[in-house]
């Protein structure tokens, strides 16, 4: 028992992700699972928020870490550990929202006034919180993952467009298609502006098309 | 750069083209020439103060801490992971020959979780004496596409990692009955299993349940569904304990 409790203590103490890999390549046996603790929070975000269903969350992250757990020791620090992890854990999701296409999303609703659910004085921190996370929930799944990667989780464009391998641009303006959708549900912008300047389906797709994947 | 992108016209602009100034979309010199021309209406200007206030909720989310259940449950599957492979190899072979001629062939993770955990299980079958024998699973089935799980009674942790994955009570139906099936058993637990499925144990149609068992520890528990309730603790096959003492 004392030689136990003094790995873990050690393994505990490792200073860094990295120093954590490297103990578990070494055979060290509960190195991983305190990498695990320490990021699970974060990835149990990210897993939810993209994938929406707590049961699919939960087998993605299982999926996720067992296969990050079998290809640690070949982990090389060209990246960091955390972004690797997200990496492993952002492809379980997109696997399973692919196979599931057939479930589609409820979209936003293009049109109308997008009113917000109440004046937004009266909300209490808890209460912005649970609409601004309902409000993503509806986003459609190619803008919900970058919106999460980068305005949640602050991952920058460059690394956003690589953990979902799409160009830089697509991850900017599925961005910005999210987050206009957003600002109407969320009642930051006046029905009057959001009716007045919300063009028809297509107006500016050319134009987005045009930008996309600079 | 072709030096060609037109500007937009406007006031009035579209959200979305807002949106795009707002967000790094448009090429740098179209956007140059029209920040300026937005920033002096007043309605585009709020429309990128709404832009930007969505980012500042998007920013303030707070995580969200993983359930205990969830991460017992990952838990329990790197553990099975963590496992050191059984050091004899020729049982480790054997099994793997014999899960091939019952059909089980291609669950790798089974037969690594049979290798990770056959020679640590000390199991006691609750009641009755393990057969030495085990029986095909029976092929036909006309409820599910794939047969359940067929094991034996001494190599249940080969089945860990499969039932982690499940949320299927089959025959028990509902938490409430796997709640009885327990009490009769004199196991206690709370909450939802960590895994639940329908198996074969030595070939009779059977429930296991793995359950958290404190720190680090978790519980498999085999169930016949046909006679375990409240008060027959004969329904319970099978009850052990694995992970890190």
């Amino acid at each position: 028992m004392i030689s136990l409790a003094k790995v873990r203590a050690v393994t505990a103490a490792a200073s860094s992700d990295a120093d954590l890999i490297s103990a578990h390549a070494a055979g060290d046996p509960y190195a991983f699972s305190e990498l695990v603790k320490r990021h699970r929070d974060r990835m149990w975000a990210v897993a939810l928020r993209t994938l929406r269903d707590p049961e699919e969350a939960a087998d993605a992250l299982q999926e996720a870490f067992i296969s990050a757990f079998r290809a640690a020791s070949s982990f090389r620090a060209e990246s960091q550990v955390t972004t690797w992890l997200h990496r492993i854990v952002v492809n379980a999701c997109l696997d399973r929202m692919r196979r599931r296409q057939t479930r589609p999303t409820v979209p936003l609703p293009e049109a109308g006034p997008g009113e917000p659910v109440a004046p937004r004085d009266a909300m209490s921190d808890r209460e912005t919180s649970l609409m601004v996370q309902a409000a993503l929930m509806e986003l459609p799944e190619e803008q919900r993952a970058p919106i999460v990667l980068v305005d949640v989780e602050g991952y920058s464009v460059a690394e956003t467009a690589q953990l979902l391998g799409i160009a830089e641009g697509t991850v900017k303006s599925r961005c910005a298609r999210g987050r206009a959708k957003l600002a109407k549900v969320l009642g930051h912008l006046r029905n009057r502006i959001a009716d007045a300047n919300v063009p028809a389906d297509g107006v500016n797709v050319q134009e987005q098309r045009q930008w996309e994947g600079r | 750069m072709t030096g060609m992108e037109r500007v937009p016209m406007g006031p009035p602009w579209s959200v979305d083209l807002i949106a795009d100034l707002h967000a790094g979309v448009l090429p740098p010199e179209v956007a140059a020439q029209l920040r300026p021309r937005v920033e002096a209406d007043p309605d585009a200007r709020e429309i990128l103060q709404a832009l930007d206030a969505t980012l500042e909720d998007l920013h303030a989310l707070p995580s969200i801490p993983m359930p205990d259940h969830v991460a017992a449950r990952i838990d329990a599957a790197l553990a099975a992971e963590a496992r050191p492979a059984a050091p004899v190899v020729s049982l480790d072979e054997a099994r793997k020959r014999r899960n091939r001629r019952l059909g089980l062939g291609g669950a790798g993770v089974l037969v690594a979780a049979a290798a990770a955990f056959g020679i640590v299980l000390a199991v006691s079958p609750g009641g009755q004496g393990p057969s030495n024998e085990a029986k095909p699973a029976p092929t036909t089935s006309s409820q599910n596409a794939t047969p359940p799980l067929a094991l034996k009674s001494d190599q249940l942790g080969s089945a860990v990692g499969d039932v982690l994955k499940a949320q299927n009570f089959g025959p028990l139906e509902t938490p409430d009955r796997l709640a009885g099936c327990l009490k009769g058993g004199g196991i206690t637990s709370s909450g939802n299993p960590l895994g639940i499925s329908p198996i074969t144990l030595d070939g009779k149609d059977a429930v296991m349940a793995i359950l958290p068992a404190g720190l680090g520890q978790y519980r498999l528990v085999v169930l016949d569904p046909k006679t375990c309730g409240p008060d027959k603790p004969e329904g319970v096959l099978a009850n052990t304990t694995i992970g890190a003492k």
